[in-house]
């Protein structure tokens, strides 16, 4: 069975959708359970479309790297779903577009292909933010994406004209010859992406989307799509790009002042919901970090590690505003004395992020920063072996001080806030809590799996 | 020719995003910007007395065909363009319908 379902099924399912409206929400629920479902049993063998082999017509790359991202983001899309839908219904046919907008980026292996998947997702990403009524954020979101995705164009466009080539393995071994050509062309194109990520200079629109998000909107856009993102920049900036030079100067320079102000704005951040998003932010820069300097399977765990941890911070502080009000620190002291469960859940997804032992963060984080000081490591950042991982252990300061400060106040002892979170979300959370602590306990298998995104020759495989 | 007429208008759109303050006028720099990125593409596999790339009973032994895919590629950023326009437009419906104005600087937030 080939892996053009994963695309094609969603996308008829949403105009069924829109004919059938009453059972919309069950056929979303259907179509991304199979969406999780399908990669388990799908061929692993790449999709030619319209009988032109690739490089001249557009192919789907079906690899470890997918089949893992794939799993990942639709495992966690399906979650979101699940548990949101019965709030959301009127959002069915939208966000069955937006399953498969995502999945066809983590599988297409075609440049202009990949423009066309980050328009569809993206214009999904901007009805769900709807939900949020904040229509001026949400336009503001929509100009910043839009234009991004035009730089994108416009660097691929020039890239075509110089190679003749959109398709990704082709672009790479042009791209292999020419470095010094491409450099313009790969800055429009980091600039477009970087939008989308949420890299520094280029993400205004996140404190406007997630600061003002909702159960749906918020896990959605800094679990489900920040990770799906994350993974096929990361793709490009490990396999296609030619980083040399000064655009390596130009990406150390986003990447380092992303980590570290995302660092410090959630620092200095009172609201609950600015401090997750912040942090969001720095974690992206992480990720394409680690993608950017070569070590993408462990990059690749580590989006996904976020991914989830996310999913349960967004989701349990996105509730607990909706019941109380406000996501001031001080509103909501005392939330989890009389919500144990989530408490703990809650506290597992802050500490998995923060990287501290026995969570899957840790594993992800330590494991990323001994790749930093392996012998054949070298570094294609100006600031060499060193400055990155001092960057990134700072960076894990900062959190711990913020994310202590965010846990007593939530458990503080002494509060009369009362939240009702449904059993479903309850044992969503609890559920991902509980594989958080599963992966870090199992650190042997976490690091077979990594293993297995890395070919014989150490490379890590992503077309 | 046609890649300065394409980035002047690039390059026109970009300003209006920056300096314009008005909801409509933004999207209209927007489609500008489009516009201009369109037209870049198509002059990418253009050249001076190219035919239009279509068999026919008339095509010449060697046809001089323009580039096609370039062609294709502009049909779908169109398509895609006409999406985003459609959304903006209903953006600003409800942002007006929400502070009753349009100006950015009138609505006291951001």
């Amino acid at each position: 069975m080939s892996a053009i379902l994963l695309i094609a099924v969603p996308l008829l399912a949403a105009f069924i959708s829109i004919l059938v409206k009453k059972v919309s929400p069950y056929l979303l629920l259907l179509v991304s359970l199979f969406a999780l479902v399908y990669p388990f049993f799908m061929d692993m063998s790449d999709v030619i479309i319209g009988g032109f082999d690739s490089p001249i017509g557009i192919n789907l790359v079906v690899n470890k790297f997918a089949l893992t991202s794939l799993i990942a983001v639709n495992g966690l899309f399906f979650l979101v779903v699940a548990v949101n839908i019965a709030q959301y219904k009127k959002l069915s046919s939208i966000l069955l577009v937006a399953l498969a907008g995502l999945n066809g980026l983590l599988l297409t292996g075609d440049l202009f292909n990949l423009f066309v998947f980050i328009e569809i997702s993206g214009i999904a990403a901007y009805l769900i933010t709807t939900t949020n009524k904040k229509p001026l954020q949400t336009f503001n979101y929509l100009v910043a994406g839009t234009v991004g995705s035009s730089l994108y164009l416009l660097g691929l466009i020039i890239l075509y004209n110089m190679s003749g080539t959109l398709n990704m393995a082709d672009m790479a071994t042009f791209v292999e010859g020419n470095g010094m050509y491409t450099l313009f062309p790969f800055l429009l194109m980091f600039i477009g992406l970087g939008v989308e990520a949420k890299l520094l200079p280029f993400n205004s629109w996140v404190k406007g989307i997630l600061g003002h998000s909702n159960n749906l909107s918020g896990a959605m856009i800094a679990s489900v799509y920040a990770t799906a993102i994350a993974l096929v920049f990361g793709k490009l900036l490990a396999g296609v790009f030619q980083i040399e030079g000064t655009l390596a100067l130009i990406i150390a320079l986003v990447l380092g002042i992303t980590i570290l102000a995302g660092e410090a704005m959630a620092y200095a951040s009172t609201k609950a919901r600015e401090i997750l998003l912040y942090s969001s932010i720095a974690q992206a820069g992480i990720v394409i970090l680690l993608f950017t300097v070569g070590l993408g399977a462990w990059a690749t765990f580590f989006a996904i590690a976020n991914g989830v941890s996310k999913f349960i911070l967004f989701g349990v502080v996105n509730r607990l505003t909706e019941e109380v009000g406000s996501d001031e620190m001080d509103q909501l002291k005392g939330s989890f004395v009389n919500n144990k469960l989530i408490g703990v859940s809650f506290t597992v997804a802050a500490l998995s992020i923060l990287g501290l032992p026995l969570f899957f963060g840790f594993v992800v984080k330590m494991n990323s920063l001994i790749g930093f000081f392996e012998p054949d490591f070298v570094s294609n950042l100006p600031g060499g072996n060193f400055i990155f991982p001092i960057i990134i252990l700072v960076a894990s300061v900062i959190e711990g001080v913020y994310f202590v400060k965010l846990l007593t106040k939530l458990w503080y002892k002494d509060s009369d806030v009362k939240v009702n979170f449904t059993p479903l979300f309850k044992y969503v959370v609890v559920v991902l809590a509980v594989a958080l602590i599963v992966f870090g306990l199992f650190q042997g298998e976490v690091e077979e799996l990594v293993a297995s995104l890395i070919n014989p020759g150490g490379v890590f495989i992503w077309n | 020719m046609l890649q300065f007429a394409a980035i002047i208008l690039l390059m026109l759109g970009l300003y209006g995003l920056l300096t314009q303050r008005n909801v409509i006028k933004i999207i209209i720099s927007l489609n500008i910007l489009e516009i201009g990125l369109n037209l870049f593409i198509i002059s990418v596999g253009y050249f001076e007395g190219g035919l239009a790339p279509i068999f026919t009973s008339e095509t010449p032994a060697n046809p001089n065909f323009v580039d096609p895919l370039p062609q294709a590629l502009v049909l779908t950023a169109i398509v895609i363009g006409v999406g985003t326009t459609a959304l903006g437009l209903a953006l600003a419906r409800k942002i007006y319908q929400k502070y009753g104005t349009l100006n950015l600087d009138e609505m006291g937030e951001n």
